[in-house]
């Protein structure tokens, strides 16, 4: 059980909380924080595990909430068909992605994403009739399971809770399972790879669609949690930075890395929303320069993140087989 | 077939301002084979320069290019050494996301210091018309266009001609084999990264007066530009410069055919083509983008 230590103990205490804690302020934390380091795993599906870094997964992140969203307000059907929808969807749109880009590595992907999500964000906020264009769209609230709609913060823990864990095990999977240490093979040397005959190009389009997918399941929770749908938020560039910056920060390629990243920093915006919201609006931005700062600095200086570092000293003293 | 002057010259003018944002771009990429996902913000802060030294000083933007390219020449010898040096010869990882983290704290330092309003320049030019084959264009579009052409060609007179520019050229072609020869790449990559800030900050400084100004502002103009250096080819600058009038044609023959809200889908579009189909450029030669992945 070492190995899943960490993720015991961080999950563990997700658990326990609701169950101590009724603060609906604190329980909208930990929901998000949850949140975010679920879709920095998917993240990190494709940009850990098969190093393919991208700069557009807000593009699937729009992609489910959109689904959601648009299914609930057009067709009034069940938000769960909306996320299997966007699910789909993503993964035809990762499968596309992923296939056509399967040549470009580095900045060529990272633009290339980056490209794809712009073309979405045009489409989405333009395409009047069908996505209400830069209006954006309110999800509406309807009580009950299948509607998705939870009056009570503690159910949504639990709901994302359980969102979390998904990620977390696909994640386990990819570092244990013989895909993973074929993707490791492509991600360190993909001509080496190719010479013992593992299929590269359909590894790296799988790891692209499986993320894809992910990240619009998360897509559309976030849809039904927040209740609305932006198409300038949901499609941006600086979404996209942000579920890198958390798998990064917590350790790229590493199956705790996204949701330690998350905690440092969700919690940081937070705490930093709270306190600046009624000096000054702007103020705001502060939490977002120390993350562009954080970011230089750890790529930098622990290239690894957090959790691969702490991972390395434990082992040093012996502590653990591996963390 | 009216319209047809006036998109032929629209396109010139707005070509040889994105010439000069992607040009500094392709530089900087072409010499240390980074990618700056910053290029943008470098133009935002060019743009805000103008802002405030003209409504606080009523200084019109163009004489502030004898202040611009010292200043952000001297800022790119900043950042060159407290975070470029460091990653020059680390994965691409770590370079993609330090630049991608230097985007991000440019963008809010704007923010938290500037709001995010947006903020307009207009200085006497902008109410000048000015008629070229019977087109109406103001003239600040016409000076900025002018300028940005100077700048193109004293960059490419500059890598041609003097013994700097040829140096950077070598070690373009073959870092190590530069190193052999005696060159200091180091200072090669600092010069580099600093003409290439020095040409974005003007660019900024140059558009000021023809959009609005605000924190991310720099976004859609360095997102044309990583379309006019992927035409182009990484690293080209004639290519560059081609690519540029491309963009620009597209940009302002998509918006008369198709209205202005759709040109970016077409440009976006072609973008991911050319990564997909000829990542080298559409003038580069074929497997140049591998000296880059």
């Amino acid at each position: 059980m070492r190995p899943h230590a960490l993720a015991l103990a961080i999950f563990g205490i997700s658990a326990l909380t609701p169950l101590v804690i009724r603060d609906g302020f604190f329980l909208d934390s930990l929901i998000l924080i949850l949140m975010w380091g679920a879709i920095s795993g998917a993240w990190n599906v494709a940009g850990g595990y098969a190093g393919q870094a991208s700069l557009g997964h807000s593009a699937f992140f729009g992609i489910g909430a959109y689904s959601a969203a648009l299914m609930a307000t057009r067709w009034n059907a069940s938000p769960w068909l909306g996320m299997l929808v966007g699910a789909v969807v993503a993964t035809g749109a990762g499968l596309i992605i992923g296939y056509l880009s399967n040549r470009l590595k580095g900045p060529y992907f990272a633009l290339a994403t980056i490209a794809f999500s712009q073309v979405l964000l045009i489409v989405a906020s333009r395409w009047r009739g069908f996505t209400a264009g830069s209006e954006g769209v309110p999800v509406p609230f309807r009580p009950g399971f299948w509607t998705l709609g939870f009056a009570s913060k503690v159910t949504w823990v639990y709901l994302v809770l359980c969102l979390a864990l998904a990620v977390y095990l696909v994640q386990v999977y990819l570092e244990r399972s013989r895909i993973g240490y074929r993707l490791a093979g492509v991600r360190e040397d993909e001509d080496a790879a190719e010479a013992l005959g593992i299929p590269s190009r359909r590894l790296k389009v799988m790891a692209v669609a499986a993320s894809a997918a992910l990240t619009s399941v998360c897509g559309a929770l976030w849809a039904q949690y927040v209740g609305f749908v932006d198409p300038f938020y949901v499609f941006s560039v600086d979404l996209s930075i942000r579920f890198a910056l958390n798998a990064i920060i917590g350790g790229i390629g590493t199956a705790m890395g996204p949701f330690v990243g998350s905690i440092l920093i969700t919690s940081l915006e937070t705490f930093l929303r709270a306190s600046f919201s009624d000096v000054r609006g702007g103020l705001i931005g502060i939490y977002l320069i120390i993350y562009g700062c954080l970011l230089i600095v750890v790529v930098r200086f622990i290239p690894q993140g957090l959790v691969g570092w702490f991972g390395q000293r434990f082992r040093a003293m012996g502590l653990y087989a591996r963390a | 077939m009216t319209a047809l002057p006036q998109l032929l010259v629209s396109t010139v003018l707005l070509g040889g301002i994105y010439a000069l944002i992607a040009v500094g771009l392709t530089l900087i990429f072409g010499i240390m084979r980074v990618v700056n996902f910053a290029h943008g913000e470098f133009l935002m802060l060019g743009m805000y320069l103008a802002f405030w030294s003209f409504t606080l000083w009523g200084l019109d933007p163009y004489f502030l290019l004898v202040v611009a390219v010292p200043l952000f020449f001297a800022i790119g010898l900043g950042i060159y050494a407290l975070v470029m040096r460091g990653v020059i010869h680390a994965s691409h990882n770590v370079q993609i996301f330090t630049t991608v983290g230097l985007s991000t704290a440019l963008q809010n330092v704007a923010l938290v210091f500037w709001t995010g309003d947006f903020r307009f320049v207009r200085p006497w030019e902008s109410s000048i018309v000015v008629r070229i084959l019977g087109a109406a264009f103001n003239l600040s579009q016409v000076i900025a266009f002018a300028v940005a052409l100077l700048f193109t060609l004293a960059l490419f007179a500059f890598m041609k001609w003097t013994h700097a520019g040829r140096v950077m050229r070598a070690t373009a072609q073959d870092g190590e084999a530069a190193t052999l020869m005696g060159i200091d790449t180091d200072r090669v990559y600092r010069l580099a990264f600093a003409m290439g800030i020095a040409c974005v900050g003007v660019a900024g400084v140059l558009v000021s007066p023809l959009y609005s100004v605000y924190p991310t502002a720099g976004l859609q103009f360095v997102l044309l530009a990583y379309v006019v250096v992927v035409l182009g080819g990484l690293g080209d600058m004639v290519g560059a410069l081609l690519g540029a009038l491309i963009v620009a044609a597209v940009e302002v023959i998509g918006s008369y055919v198709f209205g202005s809200a759709w040109k970016e889908v077409i440009y976006f579009v072609l973008f991911i083509a050319v990564l997909v189909f000829r990542p080298a450029g559409l003038f580069g030669q074929r497997g140049a983008e591998a000296l880059g992945a």
